[in-house]
């Protein structure tokens, strides 16, 4: 795999299956210095904005996961049925075909009116900390958010949280090095999603809603139709797709704050600036620290020849942060920033990316209302800085509002 | 009716070519192009296109 790179032996090098390896090191920042890539021990990593932007979108450049379990000698068997049919490793006429049946179903204003709901589960989660003046962020916030988010785009009583978020951290487990060794736990917590949403679209099809899973059901373009396997695999994915990041992201935004109280102030001070917050948070700390492709064919970019098969490492933390493109090098929730690349982007855009902005859009505001001067409070534990990264615990102190929190924006301070 | 795409706004993600590729295409360099004026038997499509915009350059036009 990218042997025949004509990568410059001269051109830096990074070892990225070392779980040491860090998309904010001081050698990846030195390597931006130098050039727009690096070598890896597959593949290049492209690390300046510019150059991820422009191939992030390229034409010669496909979706580079599709044979990530055929890489761990996983070939058969269920979980590799339902990572080929998953719309992220499909290319060409099946991949747009999917994305013109599931798009509508995520399409912002569908998404808009569930706002209230996600400023009701926030108040709510910051109303039940268990201390007045502390709390484990993830733990008493950003995984309940994220999953009973979840549940709710699903239409699922909102205490099946946990269940969903435990199987959704076991497929998780699918993305990691040790897929193999987890493979029967991996495919028994498939096993339960599926029987969840099977039940799930009988009882949308029998009694249809108003609703995210009735309108996935009911998708239709021309006269085309999603399979009832194509439907069950798409609940999935959704599921497992915004459960993990959007509780990571979640971490990395409060970890973000608590290195500038001033912008957590302001954020309290001014709820409508929760957009641009999750837009900042999301171009200097995304939970997807790079997004991977593949050559389809030989090709020139920059002076480099680029080898069909080549695996293509987008550093979207890197581009983010290169000081080519945001040379002031602040976190700041008041400027104007170029785009960031933590959705990935092309024909692959994170499909549920107006969900995400929505629910983290409210959640931080609120947060920033009533979690006054946050400080670090306690032993942090995170994933590695590589791949898809954020807290695993993130203990934080705070100073309480005196007023209980409430989902309505704009109430007296 | 009349399509209207903000080239400040665009990034070339392609969606749009994906929804609607009768009113909307990318290039071989990955750019996009686009019929200003397309039929009104393509309004639906091209609405489709509208929504599913990840930065929301499209707006159609009467």
């Amino acid at each position: 795999m990218g042997q025949s790179t004509a990568a410059s032996a001269s051109a830096p090098y990074f070892d990225i299956s070392d779980p040491a390896f860090s998309v904010q090191s001081e050698e990846v920042r030195r390597a931006r210095e130098s050039g727009w890539y690096a070598r890896t021990n597959y593949g290049i990593a492209v690390l300046r904005h510019d150059e991820v932007g422009r191939l992030l979108k390229h034409p010669l450049l496909a979706q580079g996961s599709a044979r990530w379990p055929a890489h761990h000698g996983i070939t058969s068997g269920p979980f590799a049925a339902w990572w080929a049919n998953w719309v992220l490793n499909k290319e060409g006429e099946d991949h747009r075909r999917l994305r013109r049946l599931l798009n509508p179903a995520f399409s912002r204003r569908l998404v808009d009116p569930l706002v209230p709901r996600f400023q009701a589960l926030a108040a709510e989660l910051i109303g039940a900390f268990r201390e007045p003046d502390r709390c484990e962020f993830m733990g008493e916030f950003a995984e309940p958010y994220a999953a009973r988010v979840i549940a709710i785009m699903l239409g699922l009583p909102e205490e099946h949280w946990p269940e969903l978020a435990r199987t959704s951290a076991t497929i998780g487990l699918a993305m990691g090095v040790t897929i193999r060794a987890d493979l029967p736990r991996i495919e028994a917590a498939l096993d339960d999603l599926y029987g969840y949403t099977d039940e799930l679209i009988a009882a949308r099809r029998r009694d249809p809603r108003d609703d995210f899973v009735t309108r996935l059901a009911q998708a239709q373009h021309e006269q085309d139709r999603l399979s009832p396997e194509e439907l069950r695999d798409s609940l999935v994915l959704l599921v497992f797709g915004g459960f993990d990041t959007t509780r990571n992201q979640l971490g990395l935004a409060m970890r973000a704050f608590l290195d500038h109280p001033d912008q957590w102030r302001l954020l309290g001070e001014r709820p409508e600036l929760g957009r641009a917050a999750v837009e900042e948070v999301m171009r200097t700390a995304p939970t997807t620290t790079w997004v991977t492709r593949e050559a389809r064919e030989d090709f020139a970019f920059e002076g480099l020849d680029i080898a069909a098969g080549t695996t293509v490492h987008l550093f979207a933390e890197s581009a983010g942060t290169d000081p080519l493109s945001v040379p002031d090098g602040r976190f700041d929730i008041t400027a104007e920033r170029p785009p960031h690349f933590g959705f990935g982007g092309g024909a692959h855009h994170c499909l549920g990316h107006f969900v995400a902005r929505a629910d983290m859009s409210e959640a931080l505001p609120l947060l920033a209302r009533h979690l006054r001067d946050p400080r670090p409070g306690g032993e942090q534990r995170w994933l590695p800085l590589s791949g898809n990264t954020g807290p695993v615990t993130l203990p934080v102190a705070f100073t309480p509002r005196s007023v209980p929190p409430t989902g309505s924006k704009g109430a007296p301070a | 009716m009349k399509v209207v795409v903000d080239l400040t706004l665009c990034q070339d993600h392609g969606q749009c070519a994906i929804a609607a590729p009768e009113v909307f295409r990318m290039n071989g360099e990955g750019r996009l192009e686009y019929d200003g004026s397309p039929g009104e038997g393509r309004r639906e499509a091209a609405e489709d296109a509208a929504d599913v915009c990840p930065v929301q350059a499209i707006t159609i036009e009467d």
